[in-house]
């Protein structure tokens, strides 16, 4: 039995464990991607968020200030190689930012190893679905080509149903939170361990850890966090220092990626499917309407009563949607507050205390 | 539609509007020839008077065309011709934008938006119109409420959560046009999916309008579109003269009609006279400068603001911006629009307007533009509020200084927030990077 969240292997760790096996690495940056495939080739993921606190020195030699910080962060510890030498980059559309990271990684190489760009469909329905399953497929030429693997459609699916009991699992995690006794820190370690553990490693993981029964007490004030990235993660011991439980999230990089599984026994399609019944994300083009809807059905499953708009500076995707959405949770008399925060630098005092007057008020 | 706002219409826009706007355009077009604007710029273009009369009216109606016609609000590079066919009155948001800052009126509007929420790292375009939306303020008078959003995304994903945003606050429908960024050229697949929401597009778009669209008058419409388009293409084409009878921000005004009007007979007629004018303008040998000593290009959005300031601080230097990838992008595509094969087309014009390919396809655009115009140096102009234009400015300046030899310079602006912008040192860094070219030529 592992002892959480301290037995946790750290990306290094996996890293070099995967290659020692002969096995090839794939950065990948935000937000929505097709695990499945790249796990097919012998590619394990190691997702990019920032990572924070690093310099931004190289970006600001590519990119401009106004770019936002996962982008800055993200391309700096990648062409200053802290973050390995990766077999494969890639750099799915998620907003404008990642879009012109993704195109002048692949126009002004920067890298040595391949880089691949791909568009995430906006648009809903079943011209969306078929055209991202299209784009899965071209990828997947393209991994034949750069690795001489050629899985079979059998592989493919087999592939994708591994990430879907790990998906299933991580939804387990997030819904059945508050019996496990973790401290949200903790807890968010684990949950983030799906950014870059295998899909069987972390199903093991999810498996014991949904059989512990530690329920701890629950007598903070309940409440959602919602932005991009739970970074940098001292907010969560912040918050819990503060008094504040924190019920669930619709973080792009954990609550918005509880992916249901495809239906379809074509591998691409299925890929498509489950991606894209994710839960609603500006990310993803999703109505403001659909965000307030899914934002007042976390809360009332949770018993939260607010919630905290964690976001990082200069993301105009969640930007647009925040005075709606926090208008509309108001009318169903849900409080709120809205913090953006700067992964290049660490977090300011200021954050404490309007946290800190924040949860005084609710209580 | 009942008879009261057609009667209101007719009476506000088609009896005393147009008379009094043609009046005003006589004036004008009388006062222009006794007046000179600046010492060392030519003398205005001679169908400006007619620009503004025809963009006065296009507000005009917008004012009285509530209950008259269906309205729509759509984004600058947005698929409009299905809804031209079909009628509807159409305003762009980002034009009005445009129009809000050189009338001064940005920064108050942007104020509002700001006020209620909307954060100043978001586009400036956005802020504006939101805040003449949240506040009804706006220099054309008021905007008509939308029966329909149509939103294209081959420009930015900006534009989707700004349709969002009005979608919400409207609760209207929004049709969104996804186009797939082109990293590496147009696949089956991005052309195929853009296509089939063309089809989907049409059909509500019928829902709303109340009618079905006559293929034989879309026809017609993307003819007009497609020779809007070529004319277009063949005004900015003047600027390789030498000296050239426009600058970039001759064709900043005057790209209001093939943004606004494309699909329109007013549009083809309006081109048509312009390009005459700058015919003879070159043909007398008549620049736009009164000494054009550089010429250069200009890349990304115009800094609407300070377009008087720019067009003249350059001019007293005898820089002459002559070309530009922005007013370019409205004149590129015209060989892609087959009015026999409307869906078909529509998918391949919409996919490849410049904000849709890569930062390499860009580079390759300003470095043919290079040649085409016998350019000296180029402004790359670093957008705040435009990310997918200004993202990889930095290798594609490098390029040209490097590649081609070309002095280039970035220079930090936002196209709608004068906030964001420093006059002095603006100036400071034109001067110096004017003199650089002074010891270059």
């Amino acid at each position: 039995m592992m002892t959480f969240p301290q037995e946790l292997p750290t990306r290094k760790q996996v890293m070099a464990r995967h290659r020692g096996n002969g096995g090839r690495i794939a950065l990948v940056f935000p937000v929505h991607y097709p695990r499945a495939l790249l796990r097919a080739f012998g590619f394990l993921p190691m997702e990019v968020w920032g990572p924070p606190g690093f310099s931004t020195a190289e970006a600001d030699a590519y990119i401009q200030v106004y770019a936002c910080s996962v982008v800055r962060c993200g391309f700096s510890a990648l062409v200053s190689g802290r973050l390995g030498s990766p077999d494969l980059v890639l750099v799915p559309h998620a907003c404008d930012s990642l879009q012109g990271l993704g195109s002048m990684l692949l126009d002004f190489p920067k890298v040595e190893c391949p880089v691949r760009p791909f568009y995430l469909p906006r648009a809903g329905g079943d011209a969306a679905r078929d055209y991202l399953a299209a784009e899965f497929q071209a990828i997947s030429r393209e991994l034949e080509e750069l690795t001489g693997l050629h899985p079979s459609g059998h592989d493919l699916l087999a592939s994708q149903k591994r990430e879907e009991e790990a998906d299933r699992l991580l939804a387990r995690l997030h819904r059945e939170r508050g019996r496990m006794g973790l401290p949200s820190l903790d807890l968010y370690r684990v949950l983030r361990s799906r950014e870059y553990l295998p899909a069987e490693s972390f199903t093991n993981m999810a498996r014991q850890l949904l059989h512990r029964h530690r329920p701890g007490t629950s007598a903070g004030i309940p409440l959602l966090l919602s932005g991009i990235v739970p970074e940098p993660m001292e907010i969560l011991s912040l918050l819990a220092d503060a008094g504040a439980d924190l019920r669930g999230d619709d973080y792009a990089c954990c609550g918005r990626r509880l992916y249901p599984p495809g239906s379809s026994a074509d591998p691409f399609r299925r890929m498509a499917e489950s991606l894209l019944a994710a839960p609603p994300d500006s990310l993803r083009g999703s109505s403001v309407q659909d965000r307030v809807r899914h934002l007042l059905q976390l809360s009332h499953g949770s018993g939260a009563k607010a919630v905290i708009f964690h976001g990082i500076k200069s993301c105009e995707p969640e930007l647009f949607y925040l005075p709606q959405i926090r208008a509309a949770l108001e009318s169903a008399g849900l409080a709120s507050m809205s913090l953006q925060v700067d992964l290049a630098v660490s977090l300011p005092g200021q954050v404490r205390t309007r946290i800190e007057a924040f949860l005084e008020a609710l209580s | 539609m009942s008879m009261g706002p057609a009667l209101r219409y007719h009476l506000n826009v088609t009896l005393l509007g147009r008379g009094f706007l043609r009046w005003q355009r006589l004036r004008m077009a009388s006062r222009l020839k006794k007046t000179r604007s600046h010492q060392h710029l030519a003398p205005p273009l001679a169908t400006w008077p007619r620009l503004k009369e025809i963009l006065s009216l296009h507000y005009l109606k917008g004012r009285y065309v509530s209950g008259h016609r269906k309205v729509a609000w759509v984004s600058s590079g947005a698929p409009v011709e299905p809804l031209v066919a079909l009628g509807f009155y159409l305003l762009y948001p980002e034009n009005h934008g445009a129009l809000c800052a050189i009338r001064r009126m940005s920064e108050e509007l942007m104020t509002v938006a700001e006020d209620a929420g909307y954060s100043r790292d978001l586009c400036s375009y956005v802020r504006t119109d939101l805040g003449s939306v949240l506040s009804g303020r706006s220099p054309a008078g008021n905007l008509p409420r939308p029966d329909l959003l149509l939103c294209c995304t081959n420009i930015c994903q900006t534009v989707l959560h700004w349709y969002r945003v009005l979608a919400h606050h409207f609760d209207v429908p929004l049709i969104l046009v996804d186009t797939p960024f082109l990293y590496r050229g147009a696949t089956p697949h991005a052309l195929a999916f853009v296509q089939r929401q063309m089809e989907d597009y049409v059909s509500e778009a019928e829902r709303v309008a109340g009618r079905r669209l006559s293929w034989a008058r879309l026809r017609r419409v993307l003819t007009l579109s497609r020779d809007a388009v070529e004319l277009w293409a063949r005004i900015l084409a003047q600027g390789r003269q030498r000296p050239s009878p426009l600058t970039a921000f001759d064709a900043f005004v005057h790209m209001g009609p093939i943004v606004e009007m494309r699909g329109q007979e007013i549009c083809v007629d309006y081109y048509q006279q312009l390009l005459a004018e700058l015919r003879q303008r070159v043909e007398n040998g008549v620049g736009a400068l009164e000494q054009e000593r550089f010429r250069l290009l200009w890349d990304n959005l115009p800094v609407w603001h300070r377009l008087r300031w720019f067009s003249e601080l350059l001019a007293a230097r005898g820089a002459a911006l002559v070309a530009s990838t922005y007013a370019n992008a409205w004149g590129e595509l015209a060989s892609l629009i087959d009015p026999q094969r409307p869906m078909e087309s529509a998918a391949r014009v919409y996919l490849h307007p410049i904000l849709n390919v890569g930062v390499g396809d860009k580079l390759r655009k300003m470095q043919g533009m290079v040649e085409e115009y016998s350019l000296d140096g180029a402004i790359l102009h670093s957008d705040r509020s435009c990310k997918p234009y200004s993202i990889g400015q930095v290798d594609q300046r490098n390029a040209l200084v490097r590649g081609l030899q070309v002095p280039s310079l970035l220079l930090e602006a936002d196209h709608n927030d004068p906030r964001s912008f420093s006059p002095e040192q603006a100036s400071g860094r034109l001067d110096a990077f004017l003199e650089m070219l002074e010891s270059h030529s």
